[in-house]
């Protein structure tokens, strides 16, 4: 019997070509235009590390300024995003996490012996050695360094796949040496290909940029003086006593650390907050932290929410988009009531000839439902284009977030059936209701 | 075949209620040919409205093919319409978007059958009516009998026991009323059931029986029957 | 003297329709209404003036490759060679380049050892060559001096004694009075920098910072392991010399990495999400107002021939075609005036949630009324073909029985 309704529908769009053209029209455009927003506020609040979410903590602690909270007003939760250096080398001594990470971004001129390759600026994490681990970077070749290495000078790399592939060609490169600002340094490990979009472990600095193209060892800070690239943010100029230059720097009460930990159940849980506590009461005694206690732990899923990689504009359009939607299905009400009511007459005439009521509003409402399927695919066209336009109009690495996968494309034919259903149920209903003997006399 | 006690119909607007059917009995038997007649406004399409199926009555008692229809769901009432009774109108009510055999399809999909057996059927009720050759045409293609006859066709394939008929003939010329009128004998005579609505009394004469309809009740037959005839003379 | 009683018991008899496309128009104005403010407040925000000549600049970064590099001595020759480029008017060495998106910034205090109170503004460290490579207008005060130049080893602390800042930094520093000759402090810092000029305007390194257009010079040369030019060429000169430069610079010294951007490409870059915002919405407000004169067009159509017989009968008795698509636009402007009505009600609930929740711009009355009136009229438009078509329908229809 369906078969039966769907050729009825087909025929009967057939009938009305215009009409049937504007209607699909209508639910392609709301469901292309709603598709296209929501695809990129789909994949712009996805979550990299979603399968570790329990276990990943961003760790935050309240050092700043006595006379007023960080960032008055503005996202987040009033306190520094990162770090201080001392913070960082002192939390790193804890040993209650599983793996810990204190990181930051960097950049260094890349040169190799051969010629052919041109030097290069490359973007640089320096970090601990279980940043790989933690944020489940993969490894192609080697792997990552000793821990000794993140507290004494070791000159070792690990490559992403992409600076390998521009320096060695993709070949095993473990043991090779490149100079890095002019400094010869071991390669002894490459990266799988890995680009986690959002780039959730630092989003300071746009939150859809490239993951790094070099790793190096977090205690190479004092041999390079190494600055942050990232986000360094002060509140107190007074230079730690007695010192100059960068150890003033790694002293001062400049946040620029970004501090991460892996704790495998609530009890560890339970004891590092325990251990943080202790750290800033110890640091109370030595007359920093003068604020009221306060630290955090932020789960990757929280963490994106308070940096609001979901922005504003974005939520905005969705609504907006959704609006348009309703006027699309309340413009497709009007339209399918309008035809179905011009049909009136024939209904009667299947009424007479057997049709239940239900058969009636069946009928229709595939009806309605075939303008939704052939609606909802004009408008994952539509969606497609307006993606298109979207990589072209925003770049700055949105562009990897425009795009639609599987689970969207059926999301779109779904919302597509839905909005036509829900535009066409009063109208089928309208119609099974009306009574069939006004239409079988003649005038 | 089709038994009405004390039927009442009325409508209800907002300010005044009209009676179109008032206590209205009829007993129609088995194979019987039964004509209506009756002035405009009589409740000849009330009765044929709540004979088919299409309304309920307000009140009464009604009985087709030895069972109480009144309580019956819409569902119930459609799948009876469906398969016991046949519906032949005054504008024939073709739906003019389908070909006639899609035309004469329409209650065998609602009936359920399989597609050999619709085939079979609406070839069968085409060549009965003598339009086999044109099962492709749509109706805005025959002349007004032929549209009549594949409305006839429709009615038939489904082989109903009880046909009703509204003026089959109001919008044909003389011939072709004739035509459509031989038709329907020839279906009675086969054992279908036909109640026929008209105004013509000729056609109302070559009934078996004929029943007229004033002021929403079943007038003295016979007393009519004579009127009619002095009118006539 | 027309017919508005039957005409309104004719609607409540269409109710539903008539209701679908007042819904139509209300959902449609209170859209309408609040994207074409954003626009409008975007507009305006990429509109604002930088100050500086963002045509004809060009921001130059440079990395050494070497180890051990002389980076005070690489600036001052790079400085040289490009200002004396044919085709360019000057350049400057600087920690930040104008309206990238990256950049510095201080809280700055107005008493010796304050440590409440303070006013952010955004810093350049920079040369005496800046006000003319950046094109910026001094108001008042004069220019740093060559002599006044510092020059800073890496991580060695700066005190700055002399500054310019902008005017805007100025009256928010020192309301009602001239800033010039006072002075600026750092927090818990009894260092005094003297105010010598004030520059008209200059929006800084972050235009969507809510303090954006609080800047403030320095003239100092800090070392590090990067260093940024910024380079004004002659109108129309930009394109030439940005592919000359890297080639000059590089032949002049080859051991490092050299990026260059013009500045109208970092301000492209920063508006990016404002310019989007701006194109999808104006998208979504034509979109919308085209459906809604479909969904009016395709209604209107409906209902004219649902009641061809009695416009037929109407013109029989002597209605004039004038009289007929009146009627017709009359009652699509009761529809339309209804649905108007609703949805400017509706916007304004609208954008109070938006405008607490995700800090977009108060709708106002006046855009409320236009948007409205232009939604009207589009309407009006939208059922005028059909109306005029419904007035040509012939008296004969009254007398045609089907």
């Amino acid at each position: 019997m369906i078969g039966y309704y769907i050729s009825l529908a087909l025929r009967s769009l057939r009938g009305t070509p215009i009409l049937s053209a504007l209607m699909i029209a209508a639910i392609a455009v709301g469901v292309g235009a709603s598709m296209t927003v929501l695809t990129v506020n789909y994949m712009t609040s996805k979550n990299p590390l979603v399968d570790k979410d329990d276990q990943l903590y961003a760790v935050q602690l309240d050092g700043w300024d006595p006379n007023e909270a960080y960032n008055r007003g503005a996202k987040g939760n009033q306190m520094p995003w990162q770090l201080t250096y001392r913070d960082a080398t002192a939390l790193l001594r804890s040993d209650i996490p599983k793996r810990q990470v204190a990181m930051h971004k960097f950049g260094f001129t890349v040169s190799v012996d051969d010629a052919e390759v041109r030097p290069f600026v490359a973007v640089t994490r320096v970090t601990t050695r279980d940043f790989f681990a933690l944020f489940d970077a993969p490894f192609q070749y080697g792997g990552t360094w000793e821990k000794s290495a993140d507290e004494s000078p070791k000159q070792v790399v690990v490559l992403s796949q992409a600076t390998n592939e521009k320096l060695f060609g993709d070949k095993n490169s473990v043991g090779e040496v490149i100079q890095l600002n002019g400094e010869a340094f071991t390669v002894i490990g490459v990266l799988k290909e890995w680009n986690p979009s959002p780039k959730v472990y630092d989003l300071n600095n746009g939150h859809f940029q490239d993951s790094e193209e070099l790793y190096i060892p977090f205690g190479l800070h004092r041999k390079f003086e190494i600055h942050s690239w990232g986000n360094n943010n002060g509140w107190n100029s007074d230079i730690a006593k007695g010192l100059t230059g960068y150890e003033a720097h790694l002293h001062s009460e400049s946040v620029w650390i970004q501090y991460w930990v892996e704790l495998e159940n609530g009890a560890q849980k339970r004891e590092y907050e325990e251990f943080l506590a202790n750290h800033i009461r110890q640091q109370k005694e030595q007359g920093r932290f003068q604020r009221p206690l306060k630290f955090a732990l932020s789960r990757p899923s929280e963490w994106l929410v308070m940096n609001e990689v979901l922005d504003h504009d974005s939520r905005v359009l969705a609504w907006c988009a959704l609006a348009f939607l309703l006027v699309c299905v309340v413009n497709a009400i009007a339209l399918l009531l309008a035809k179905f009511l011009r049909k009136a007459p024939e209904a009667g005439v299947r009424r007479a000839l057997g049709a239940s009521r239900q058969s009636i509003f069946v009928q229709h409402l595939m009806e309605s439902s075939c303008i939704g399927v052939l609606g909802g695919i004009a408008g994952i066209g539509l969606a497609l284009l307006g993606l298109t336009g979207v990589r072209v109009l925003a770049g700055g690495g949105f562009d990897r977030v425009a795009h639609m996968d599987w689970a969207m494309v059926f999301a779109a034919i779904g919302l597509a059936i839905v909005a036509s259903l829900l535009a066409g149920l009063y109208p089928a209903w309208r119609i099974s209701q009306t009574n069939p003997s006004i239409y079988l006399k003649t005038q | 075949m089709l038994k009405m006690h004390n039927i009442r119909k009325s409508y209800r607007t907002d300010t005044i209620e009209t009676h179109a059917l008032r206590d209205f009995s009829l007993e129609v038997n088995e194979g019987e040919f039964v004509s209506v007649t009756g002035p405009s406004g009589s409740g000849k399409t009330t009765f044929l409205n709540i004979a088919g199926l299409l309304e309920t009555p307000t009140g009464g008692e009604y009985l087709l093919d030895g069972q109480e229809v009144g309580n019956l769901s819409d569902r119930e009432r459609s799948r009876m319409r469906n398969e016991k009774i046949g519906f032949i109108f005054q504008g024939f009510n073709l739906i003019p978007d389908l070909n006639l055999f899609d035309n004469i399809d329409v209650p065998l999909r609602y009936r359920g059958f399989n597609g050999k057996e619709r085939r079979r059927r609406i070839e069968r009720a085409l060549e009965q009516v003598g339009l086999s050759a044109r099962a492709k045409h749509l109706p805005a293609q025959l002349s007004g009998g032929q549209q009549q006859r594949v409305a006839i066709a429709r009615a038939l394939a489904g082989e109903p026991r009880f046909l009703l008929a509204d003026e089959p003939t109001g919008n044909l010329d003389s011939l072709m009323a004739r035509q459509v009128m031989e038709l329907l004998e020839f279906i009675n005579e086969w054992g279908t059931t036909i109640v026929m609505v008209t105004h013509d009394p000729d056609l109302a004469r070559r009934a078996q029986r004929n029943i007229q309809i004033v002021d929403g009740q079943v007038s003295d037959l016979r007393q009519s029957i004579a009127q009619q005839e002095i009118a006539t003379a | 003297m027309f017919e508005l009683k039957p005409m309104l018991s004719a609607l409540w008899r269409n109710k539903v329709s008539a209701m679908l496309i007042a819904l139509q128009i209300a959902l449609t104005l209170a859209i309408v209404s609040n994207a074409v403010t954003i626009i409008q407040e975007r507009q305006e925000k990429i509109a604002r003036p930088t100050g500086i000549d963002v045509e004809n600049l060009i921001a130059v970064t440079f990395m050494p490759v070497p180890a051990d590099y002389d980076m005070a001595g690489a600036v001052a020759a790079d400085l040289d060679l490009m200002r004396s480029m044919p085709g360019v008017v000057d350049a400057s060495v600087t920690n930040q380049a104008p309206i990238s998106g990256s950049g510095s910034a201080s809280g700055y205090f107005f008493e010796p050892n304050q440590e409440v109170g303070d006013i952010t503004a955004n810093y350049y460290q920079t040369d005496p060559h800046f006000i003319n490579t950046l094109g910026l207008k001094l108001t008042a005060g004069r220019n740093f001096r060559e002599d006044e130049m510092d020059i800073l080893g890496p991580h060695q602390n700066y005190n700055a004694d002399v500054a310019i800042i902008t005017q805007q930094f100025a009256d928010q520093a020192f309301p009602g009075e001239s800033a010039l000759g006072k002075y600026l402090y750092g927090g818990r810092d009894d260092h005094p920098t003297q105010i010598i000029g004030i520059v008209e305007r200059h929006i800084g390194a972050w235009p969507g910072w809510s303090l954006a257009g609080n800047v403030v010079f320095y003239p100092v040369m800090a070392e590090g392991n990067h260093k940024r030019y910024l380079v004004r060429t002659e109108p129309g000169q930009r394109d030439e010399i940005f592919k000359q430069l890297e080639d000059k610079l590089a032949e002049r010294d080859p051991q490092r990495v050299i990026h260059l951007e013009t500045t109208e490409n970092h301000m492209k870059e920063t508006y990016s999400s404002d310019n989007l915002m701006i194109k999808v919405l104006t998208l979504v407000v034509s979109l919308l107002t085209f459906i809604v004169a479909l969904g009016i067009v395709g209604l209107t159509i409906f209902w004219i021939n649902q009641r061809a017989k009695q416009i037929g009968i109407r013109r029989a008795l002597g209605a004039s075609r004038r009289n007929i698509s009146r009627y017709f636009l009359l009652e699509n402007s009761i529809i339309a005036i209804t649905g108007l009505v609703l949805g400017g009600t509706a916007a304004m609930l609208i954008n109070g949630l938006i405008a607490s929740n995700f800090s977009q711009p108060l709708l106002s009355l006046p855009m409320l009324i236009t948007c409205a009136l232009v939604l009207l009229l589009v309407s009006l438009l939208a059922a005028l073909v059909p109306a005029l078509r419904a007035a040509n329908i012939s008296p004969a229809m009254a007398t045609r029985s089907v």
